[in-house]
């Protein structure tokens, strides 16, 4: 028995539950790694709409802004990260 | 490192490849239940659990808060999500699956992307699913000396009986307020 592909995982919950908020952030990390990172940060807003206490998520969206050259978004994200960490 | 006042909140993140067990050990360890079936963990998910020690250093009593962050074993988005989940980590319990020799050697990476964020922190290392030993693929000398070369504790556990289960995360919460 394996683990099922990452992509698969997240197209089965999200097909479930289109607001799998574990699902989107996952999705989100994808989008990144496949070379769109606005995308994922599109997709990282909708998990904050709906949990912005989500595990990581502010540190993850301060490194895509950083990736995208965006300093300033990714200084927000990182002292809303510092806020919120649990 | 960690002062010990009267109450600690102490950030414990699991490490391992997918399917060594890591969520049933917290789901052990919490709740005191086993769940047989697999279901693969995607994203994070966090479990919080009060107890109180003795502090190893003084002997004296403390509470700790513990925040247990359970992360997806699935090695192609470690380093990319490496800052999300162990960001403010005090401590690691790396898991290995007893059946499976690669999950030990795997913690390598695992630990390396770990400290690139949260620096040379306590790790414990668990070698789970002891209940399989008939299937054992790694030996108590293999896991002793792969341990003892990088300065880590650890010991057999398995989710699915409960052996072990308590006195590891019990020792690295001691290990971390030994720092």
């Amino acid at each position: 028995m394996r683990r099922p592909e990452t992509s698969v995982l997240v197209r089965e919950a999200l097909t479930r539950d289109a607001n799998d908020v574990d699902a989107l952030f996952v999705l989100a990390a994808l989008r990144v790694q496949e070379g769109q990172p606005e995308e994922g940060l599109r997709i990282l807003d909708r998990v904050l709409g709906i949990n912005p206490d989500y595990p990581g998520v502010w540190f993850f969206k301060e490194k895509v802004h950083r990736m995208c050259g965006e300093t300033r978004q990714a200084e927000s994200a990182r002292q809303q990260g510092e806020s919120m960490e649990p | 490192m960690i002062d010990a006042p009267e109450l600690v909140k102490m950030k414990i993140c699991m490490a391992g490849e997918a399917m060594v067990g890591k969520t049933s050990l917290i789901r052990r360890y919490v709740l005191d239940e086993y769940e047989d079936r697999y279901t693969a963990t995607l994203g994070t998910k966090i479990t919080k659990k009060s107890l109180t020690v003795t502090h190893p250093r003084d002997g004296r009593s403390v509470h700790v808060n513990l925040i247990l962050w359970d992360i997806m074993g699935a090695p192609t988005l470690r380093d990319l999500l490496k800052e999300a989940y162990y960001h403010g980590a005090h401590g690691i319990l790396g898991v290995a699956d007893v059946t499976r020799e690669e999950t030990l050697r795997e913690l390598d990476a695992w630990s390396r992307s770990i400290r690139t964020v949260a620096g040379t922190i306590p790790t414990y290392v668990v070698v789970n699913k002891a209940d399989l030993e008939g299937q054992a693929a790694l030996d108590r000398d293999t896991i002793d000396a792969f341990c003892r070369q990088r300065g880590y504790p650890w010991s057999y556990t398995s989710a699915k009986t409960a052996k072990g289960v308590e006195g590891a995360f019990d020792g690295l919460v001691r290990q971390v307020l030994s720092v």
